[in-house]
């Protein structure tokens, strides 16, 4: 147990890096992923037919593309056509660019969720299209979003585990670099796992409370 | 695209592999998933808190440290395993703790009502289990499971870095040796394409199947 | 009545797709008047008063309303246009709709504050004297769910009159509420009517509509079967067709006017 904790307490510095990169990877990759699936939600949902169209493909392809393939893509096979992409960089576009579909599901099966009579009732009231969608929809979507979204972010974060194969220094990587410098491979990947078992439990019990709340409040 | 074409036999072979692996490892965390499932559900206290510990372990860590801690942190404290044995063992204990839930789920959305019919009528609880649960529950199972095997199928992809001869691994050697990332890339990617949408024609033949009586 | 008429259709059809739902209605409606439609299920008595605010449009006609002229066809009405109607047309759905993320307060200000630009207080101040004249003032900070289905009706009214409407639409505002709740909200429509508002209402409830409507329109097989002032029309209809509706409709109303009857005074205090 000694050497255990001793193995850990010496690399604590080099995970709390590759902690700071797991989160802003995953930060950033969010961000894009919810503006670009809330664009596909609304371009899924939008009567021109064009629209529709390319958003359902990009949504089909993308989401069944392993993430991996999709990181090595944008790293590799664009550097190769000429768009050289920096790690993080790539894993940012090819981590938002997966998720964005998974999010822009997640929205448009939320918005689509509301009951018409809501959006009928806004209307009758004279409101415009824009604020119905900002006052009346969304605000019941958010409801039906939260649970699949928060699931989703906690897959994002074990899915950032899967960029130190394109030479970024996240946790996952700091936990390969450490656990080739002192042999101890099984010591070095538990203390990553610690760490990544604690995000997803805070994140779960963040969820459930709000649940809970949310069923209190309007119960 | 001449680089390409010389590889598509090789893709072949490598995608059969994942593709094989996919399938014995379904059907393996899927017979241990009914079991743990119901265990879950309805076994002693220590059994269920176990199961529902094991599937937040699963589920909470990501799936290539999973695979790491078994190949190569194992190997540390002398379990030694040929690529192939960890990429079977990891696939199956991972997709155990997917299947538990889809299951555990798919019984209870079951209605009570059905339950207590059942019993009104006299049935034992493993032919209520087996006679009316377990066919109602697969309707509302079948679509969380096609997207499993297609998280399962997906997951192959991480085994090049045991070392397993798949699909990435012979792109991998092949941008090595060619430095044709773009195309050997995009390949694979459309090779795991496909096998989704195999899977998945697959999976919406069977829920149509299962959801006739409705 | 005066004769300055706020509704008028002429001639207003309407299909979806291919099948007709309503073709060839007309309709006068004054300033103060009150007007129910009935007829059997299915006749298009809710999409004709839909396409009077223009929540569906129609395909062929002319609706005017409010100094706005409106032709059936492709081109809708401009936004401006729409939003000048909308404002100055109230509307009860069957099912209330209220928006259950908002309190029962947030569901009265909402379209004055961010629709018509009211300022805070008056929007507040005028949602409280509408709460009170249907004696909810003390569920103001409620949400919609915790509310009887009466209640959820009621405040869907104050809703649509915190816009101060000038002619209001009712889309059967009862038939989803318990009957003992039915008496509630009818007073209330019935108060409203007293005070001069231009309303139409499409209604199953034929004593009701008797007492409160000056015009009763009978649609029937995607059309007007007959109209006219309300107690002739129910009482001695000319047409084939609408006697064969209200003899089906009245006979069971005869021996439930009493509880209907009591229905209405439970809502009076
Ligand atoms: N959005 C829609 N799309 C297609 N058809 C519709 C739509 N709304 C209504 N209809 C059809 O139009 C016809 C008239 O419907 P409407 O709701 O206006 O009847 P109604 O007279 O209000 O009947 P009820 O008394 O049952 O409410 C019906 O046949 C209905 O199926
Ligand atoms: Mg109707």
């Amino acid at each position: 147990m000694h050497t255990l904790w001793s193995a850990w307490v010496q690399y604590l510095p080099d995970y709390w890096q590759g902690v700071r990169v797991t989160l802003e990877l995953t930060g950033a990759s969010l961000l894009v992923a919810i503006v670009l699936g809330f664009l596909l939600a609304l371009a899924r949902l939008s009567t021109l037919r064009v629209l529709d169209f390319m958003a359902t493909a990009y949504v089909e392809i993308v989401r069944a593309i392993p993430v991996l393939i999709i990181l090595f893509i944008c790293y590799y096979s664009l550097a190769q056509a000429g768009l050289k992409l920096s790690g993080p960089v790539a894993a940012v576009v090819g981590l938002g660019g997966f998720y964005a579909t998974l999010y822009g599901e997640i929205f448009r099966g939320a918005i689509m969720g509301v009951d018409r009579g809501q959006k009928e009732a806004a209307a009758a009231l004279g409101m415009p299209e824009g604020l119905v969608m900002r006052k009346i929809v969304l605000p019941q979507a958010f409801f039906a979003i939260l649970p699949p979204a928060t699931n989703q972010l906690s897959n994002l974060i074990k899915d950032t585990s899967l960029v130190f194969t394109i030479a970024v220094a996240d946790l996952m990587f700091q936990a390969n670099a450490a656990s080739a410098n002192n042999f101890l491979p099984l010591d070095m990947l538990l203390l990553a796992g610690v760490i990544y078992f604690l995000f997803y439990l805070i994140l779960s019990k963040l969820l459930a409370r709000w649940e809970l709340n949310v069923q209190r409040r309007r119960g | 695209m001449g680089v390409a074409m010389h590889y598509v036999g090789v893709y072949a072979a490598g995608a059969l592999k994942d593709f094989g692996l996919t399938v014995v490892s379904t059907v393996l965390s899927m017979i241990l998933g009914v079991l743990a499932a119901v265990g879950r559900l309805y076994g002693p206290r220590l059994i269920r808190l176990l199961i529902s510990w094991y599937v937040e372990l699963i589920r909470g860590l990501p799936a290539i440290l999973q695979l790491f801690i078994l190949y190569f942190g194992l190997n540390q404290v002398g379990i030694t395993f040929s690529p192939l044995a960890a990429a079977l063992i990891w696939l199956v204990l991972y997709g155990v703790g997917y299947a538990v839930e889809i299951f555990r789920s798919g019984i209870m959305a079951v209605a009570q009502g059905q339950r207590e019919a059942a019993a009104a009528l006299g049935l034992s609880s493993g032919t209520t289990m087996r006679k009316i649960i377990f066919p109602q529950a697969l309707v509302a199972m079948l679509p969380p499971l096609t997207s499993f095997v297609v998280l399962q199928l997906k997951n192959t992809t991480m085994l090049y870095l045991i070392g397993y001869a798949d699909i990435m691994y012979e792109a991998r050697l092949g941008v090595d040796a060619t430095n044709q990332a773009g195309p050997l890339y995009v390949m694979a990617a459309i090779a795991y394409l496909i096998m989704s949408f195999i899977i998945g024609r697959i999976g919406m033949r069977m829920e149509r199947r299962a959801a006739a009586y409705r | 009545m005066s004769n300055d008429v706020v509704v008028s259709a002429q001639g207003l059809t309407k299909r979806f797709g291919s099948q007709l739902v309503f073709e060839d209605v007309s309709l006068d409606v004054h300033k103060s008047e009150v007007v129910a439609i009935i007829g059997p299920s299915g006749a298009g008595k809710s999409t004709f008063i839909r396409c009077i605010n223009h929540l569906h449009p129609f395909d062929g006609g002319t609706l005017e309303l409010l100094g706005h002229t409106l032709h059936g066809g492709l081109k809708s009405p401009s936004r401006a246009v729409l939003r000048d109607i909308r404002t100055r047309v109230g509307m009860v759905f069957q099912t209330f709709n209220l928006f259950p993320h908002l309190t029962v307060m947030e569901n009265i200000i909402l379209a004055p504050l961010d629709v018509k630009k009211v300022p805070r207080e008056k929007a507040v101040a005028l949602a409280r004297e509408l709460l009170d004249l249907v004696g909810l003032e003390h569920k103001k900070d409620m949400y919609p769910k915790r509310l009887s289905g009466g209640e959820q009706q009621r405040v869907a009214l104050c809703r649509a009159l915190a816009m101060e409407p000038e002619v209001m639409l009712f889309d059967e505002p009862t038939s989803m509420l318990d009957p003992e709740l039915v008496g509630e909200v009818l007073s209330a429509i019935q108060r409203l009517a007293k005070q001069g508002m231009t309303m139409i209402l499409v209604t199953h409830e034929m004593t009701f509509a008797k007492e409160v409507a000056d015009t009763v329109v009978i649609m029937a097989d995607h059309r007007v079967a007959e109209m006219g002032p309300a107690r002739q029309v129910l009482e001695s209809p000319q047409t084939e067709r609408a006697q064969q509706f209200l003899r089906r409709v009245l006979e069971p109303v005869e021996t439930m006017e009493e509880l209907s009857a009591a229905a209405g005074q439970g809502g009076e205090d």
